[in-house]
C-alpha cells in the first residue's frame, strides 16, 4: 500500500504516537486542577503551547487551541457576526470552513466579497485592496491552497490590511510542515493550524491570535484558552500537536528538499508516459511535495478507482464526506475548463515517501492508463 | 482468473445481497457507488446512502468506487423528464436512467474498470439461449422490475447480471439479516431518488410556474379552478379541490384530460366514467430488446408499473409506431408513460403512450 495524498491527512509521527499514548496512560489530570495530577497536564499544555508558539514565531500566549481547523476559522468569522463591521474579503480558492461559513453567516448580517485568482490558482493583492468596503471588517485569505498548492502574496495583502487598519486572519492549515512561517513575518492577525495535516492528531488544531485581539467565543463555559475557547483542555491531543508542530518546523528545510526530489522525480517519468499531462498551480509559489496534474481524456474517478485497485491512494482534489468525485471549484476559478478538470488528481507526498515509491506510483499511472485504453 | 463484476452499489439491501451473492460463486467483485444528483437534501439521502453502502461493502470486504453521473443524469434523463412535463406528458424517468445511464454510463465506467459484465439488484431475469439474449420477469411477481428495464438492447443485456433474478424480496431480507449485512432492515427507497418521498407538486414547482386555469367538466361547466396542467396527472383524484355543490353523485372527481390549448383540466365524476376508460392505444419511441417489432401480435402489457399485465393485441407496428388494442378498457392511460409487452414471462420491450382513442 502507498500513500500519496498526505494533504488530505498524514499518519501520527511515531515520536507524537509515542507522547500522547505516554499521557495518556499517565496523565489524565484535568489541567484546571491545582493538585499534582492538574500541574502536570497544565505543564503538558503550556509546553505544547510554546512548541506550537516556536513553530509559528509568535508569544505562547498568542496560541488558543481548538478541536481543528475548521473550528478555529469559525471562531474567527462568528466574531465578525457580533462586531460592529459585518463585511469580509475573502477568495474564491478558501476551503468550504471559510467560504460555508461566510454564507450561513449571513442570517446574522455578515456579507462578504469573494475575490478570483489568476490561471495559476494566486489571488491578487490589488483585488483585495479593491473589495474593502467601509464595513469591512476582516480580510480572510489563506496561504496556501488545498488542491493546487498555490502559496498566496500574505505578506502584500497584509500591507493592504494594515493601511485600512483591517485584520486579516490566514488559514495556514495546508502550509505548516511544508513552508517556513513566521506569523510575524507574515503579519497577520491570526492564524488557523490544525494538527493532522502535519502528523499530529486528528481532533486538534490551533488559532494564533496577536497580543491584544480578543474574540468573542464560540463555545461558553469555563476560561479555559483564555476565555476564548472554553471546555476541559484535550491533553493528550494537545500535547501530540505540540511535538508534531516543533518537529514539523524543525524539519521543514530538509522535507522540502526530499518533496522537491520527489516531484522531480515524478515529473519526470510521467513525462515519458504521458507527455500532455496538465500542471497545475504556481511554479514558483507552490507547496512543496503537492502535484495537481490533469490526464487528458482520462476521468479522474475511473484512474483513482485503478490506483487504488493497485494499493495506490491519491485523490481527485479535496476530501469530501459523501467520497464524491465533481469538478474543482477551484481548478474551474483556475480557468481550467470542464473536460480538463474531471481528469485531474491530487498526488500530495509526505515525509515517508521514497523514491521507489514514486517510481511505483508512475508505473501504476502507466498499466492503469493502459487498461483503460484498452477497454475502450 | 475469475470474471471480474461492478456491482452498482446504492446503499439499499437488494444491491448489498447481490454482490454478496456474486462473491460467493467466486466472481471477482468489484461496487460502484453512483452518484446522479447533486442535491443533498432532506429527499435526496446520497450522502446516507454512500455511507450505507460503504458499510455493506466493508463488511463484505469488496472495494467500492464512487462515480459521479450527476452531469449525464441531468443532460440525458433530467432534462428530458422535464420537457416531458412541460407538454402535459407523464414522464417515467426510472427507464431512461437505466437505459442511458446505469447500462451506458455506469456500463462504459465499468467495462474501463476492467469489469466484464455488470450487476444490479433489479428483480428480473436474463435468459441466454442458443445465441439469443431475453429479458424475463423476476421470481418474484410482486417485486418484477423488467417493466422499467424495457429500453435496454441485446447490447446492454448481454454485459449484465441480475443475482436476484431467481430470488423473492423476502428471501433478499432473509439472506440479509441471517449473513448479518448492516443495512438488512433499511428502509426500501421509493420512487425516482431526486424527488423521494416530498410533494410531487412541491418538486414540480421548483422548475414549473403556476398557471392557473379552470377545472371544468366534460361538458365544459366550470367546477374549480388549477394550478397549472403540469400539476396533475390523468386519473388523478386527490387534490382536485373540488368542494361540494357540483355533481349530482357522491362520487369523486377524476382528471379525465388536459386542454393544453385553453389551459383547461378536464375532470368526471366516479371511477367508472367511462371517459377514462380506453382500448385502443397509439405508442411511439419504441424499444425492442430484440430490436425489432414482436413476430406474436397476441400480448400482454402494462400501462404502468404497479399493475397485472392486461391481454392485448398489436394490431399495427412499424419502425417508429404502433397501435394495440386491450381486450378491456384500461383505466387512466397516461400519455407519457411506458407500455410494456410481455409473452408469458418474456419482457418483448415496448415504448411511450402517445395517444389514446
Amino acid at each position: 500500500m502507498h500513500y500519496f495524498d498526505h494533504s488530505a491527512t498524514t499518519p501520527l509521527h511515531p515520536q507524537v504516537k509515542n507522547l500522547m499514548d505516554e499521557v495518556g496512560e499517565l496523565h489524565f489530570g484535568n489541567p484546571s486542577s491545582v493538585h499534582s495530577f492538574g500541574r502536570k497536564a497544565r505543564a503538558l499544555i503550556e509546553t505544547a503551547r510554546k512548541q506550537m508558539a516556536t513553530a509559528i514565531g509568535c508569544k505562547p500566549q498568542e496560541i488558543i487551541f481548538t478541536s481543528g481547523g475548521t473550528e478555529t476559522n469559525n471562531l474567527v468569522l462568528w466574531d465578525v457576526a457580533r462586531s460592529d463591521k459585518k463585511h469580509v474579503v475573502t477568495s474564491v480558492i478558501e476551503h468550504p470552513a471559510i467560504l460555508k461559513t461566510l454564507e450561513n453567516l449571513s442570517d446574522f448580517g455578515v456579507t462578504f466579497t469573494s475575490v478570483g485568482v489568476d490561471e495559476k490558482g494566486l489571488v491578487d493583492p490589488q483585488d483585495v485592496e479593491n473589495a474593502i468596503t467601509d464595513e469591512t471588517g476582516l480580510i480572510s485569505i489563506m496561504l496556501a491552497n488545498n488542491e493546487v498548492g498555490t502559496i498566496q502574496p500574505i505578506t502584500d495583502i497584509s500591507a493592504i490590511a494594515k493601511q485600512h487598519s483591517i485584520m486579516l486572519h490566514s488559514d495556514a492549515v495546508q502550509a505548516l510542515g511544508k513552508i517556513p512561517i513566521n506569523v510575524k513575518e507574515l503579519g497577520v492577525d491570526c492564524m488557523s493550524f490544525s494538527a493532522h495535516k502535519f502528523y499530529g492528531p486528528k481532533g486538534v488544531g490551533a488559532l494564533f491570535i496577536k497580543n491584544g485581539i480578543k474574540l468573542k467565543p464560540l463555545i461558553y463555559g469555563g476560561s479555559q484558552e483564555r476565555a476564548m475557547r472554553a471546555g476541559t483542555e484535550n491533553t493528550i491531543g494537545v500535547t501530540g500537536m505540540g511535538l508534531a508542530a516543533e518537529l514539523a518546523a524543525k524539519n521543514v528545510v530538509t522535507s522540502a528538499d526530499h518533496f522537491h526530489s520527489l516531484t522531480e522525480t515524478f515529473k519526470k517519468q510521467l513525462k515519458k508516459i504521458l507527455p500532455n499531462a496538465v500542471y497545475h498551480g504556481h511554479p514558483n509559489h507552490h507547496l512543496p511535495g503537492l502535484i495537481s496534474v490533469s490526464f487528458p481524456g482520462y476521468r479522474n474517478d475511473l484512474l483513482m478507482a485503478h490506483l487504488d485497485r493497485r494499493g495506490i491512494a491519491v485523490s481527485s482534489g479535496s476530501a469530501c464526506s459523501s467520497g464524491d468525485v465533481k469538478p474543482s471549484k477551484i481548478l474551474s476559478a483556475m480557468n481550467v475548463d470542464d473536460d480538463l478538470n474531471i481528469c485531474t488528481l491530487r498526488i500530495s507526498f509526505g515525509l515517508g515517501n521514497t523514491l521507489e515509491e514514486v517510481t511505483i506510483l508512475t508505473k501504476a499511472i502507466n498499466s492503469s492508463l493502459e487498461q483503460i485504453r484498452s477497454a475502450a | 482468473m475469475s470474471e471480474k463484476i461492478v456491482v452498482g452499489m446504492s446503499g439499499g439491501v437488494d444491491s448489498a445481497v447481490s454482490a454478496l451473492l456474486l462473491k460467493e460463486k467466486g466472481f471477482d467483485v468489484e461496487c460502484v457507488f453512483m452518484k446522479n444528483w447533486e442535491e443533498d437534501s432532506e429527499y435526496c439521502t446520497t450522502e446516507q446512502d454512500y455511507k450505507d453502502a460503504l458499510m455493506a461493502s466493508e463488511y463484505l470486504d469488496l472495494p467500492l468506487r464512487t462515480v459521479n453521473f450527476t452531469h449525464e443524469y441531468k443532460d440525458r434523463v433530467f432534462n428530458l423528464f422535464l420537457k416531458e412535463y412541460a407538454a402535459g406528458r407523464t414522464p417515467n424517468p426510472d427507464t431512461l436512467c437505466n437505459k442511458e445511464i446505469k447500462f451506458k454510463a455506469f456500463l462504459e465506467y465499468a467495462l474501463a474498470l476492467g469489469a466484464n459484465r455488470i450487476a444490479t439488484g433489479h428483480y428480473a431475469k436474463i435468459e441466454r439461449t442458443n445465441g439469443s439474449i431475453n429479458l424475463l420477469k423476476g421470481a418474484d411477481k410482486k417485486k418484477d422490475q423488467s417493466y422499467f428495464l424495457y429500453m435496454l438492447n441485446k447490447h446492454q443485456l448481454d454485459k449484465a447480471i441480475f443475482p436476484l433474478g431467481d430470488v423473492t424480496k423476502k428471501d433478499v431480507r432473509t439472506i440479509a439479516k441471517e449473513r448479518g449485512l448492516p443495512n438488512y432492515n433499511r428502509k426500501d427507497s421509493t420512487g425516482v431518488c431526486f424527488i423521494g418521498e416530498r410533494d410531487f407538486k412541491e418538486f414540480l414547482l421548483q422548475y414549473f410556474k403556476l398557471n392557473p386555469g379552470d377545472i371544468v367538466t366534460d361538458d365544459n361547466k366550470i367546477v374549480g379552478r388549477h394550478d397549472g396542467l403540469t400539476f396533475y396527472t390523468l386519473g388523478q383524484r386527490q387534490g382536485l379541490g373540488i368542494g361540494g355543490g357540483y355533481g349530482f353523485k357522491e362520487e369523486p372527481w377524476y382528471v379525465v384530460n388536459k386542454d393544453i390549448e385553453n389551459n383547461k383540466l378536464i375532470v368526471v365524476q366516479g371511477h367508472d366514467h367511462p371517459a377514462l376508460f380506453h382500448k385502443e392505444l397509439i405508442i411511439n419511441n419504441l424499444h425492442w430488446v430484440s430490436g425489432k417489432c414482436p413476430e406474436k401480435t397476441e400480448l400482454s402489457a402494462k400501462i404502468r408499473y404497479r399493475q397485472r399485465d392486461k391481454k392485448c393485441t398489436i394490431i399495427k407496428c412499424n419502425k417508429n409506431e404502433l397501435i394495440v388494442e386491450f381486450e378491456e378498457p384500461q383505466f387512466a392511460v397516461t400519455p407519457g408513460q411506458a407500455t410494456v409487452f410481455y409473452d408469458g414471462d418474456i419482457c418483448l420491450g415496448g415504448g411511450k403512450i402517445k395517444s389514446r382513442n
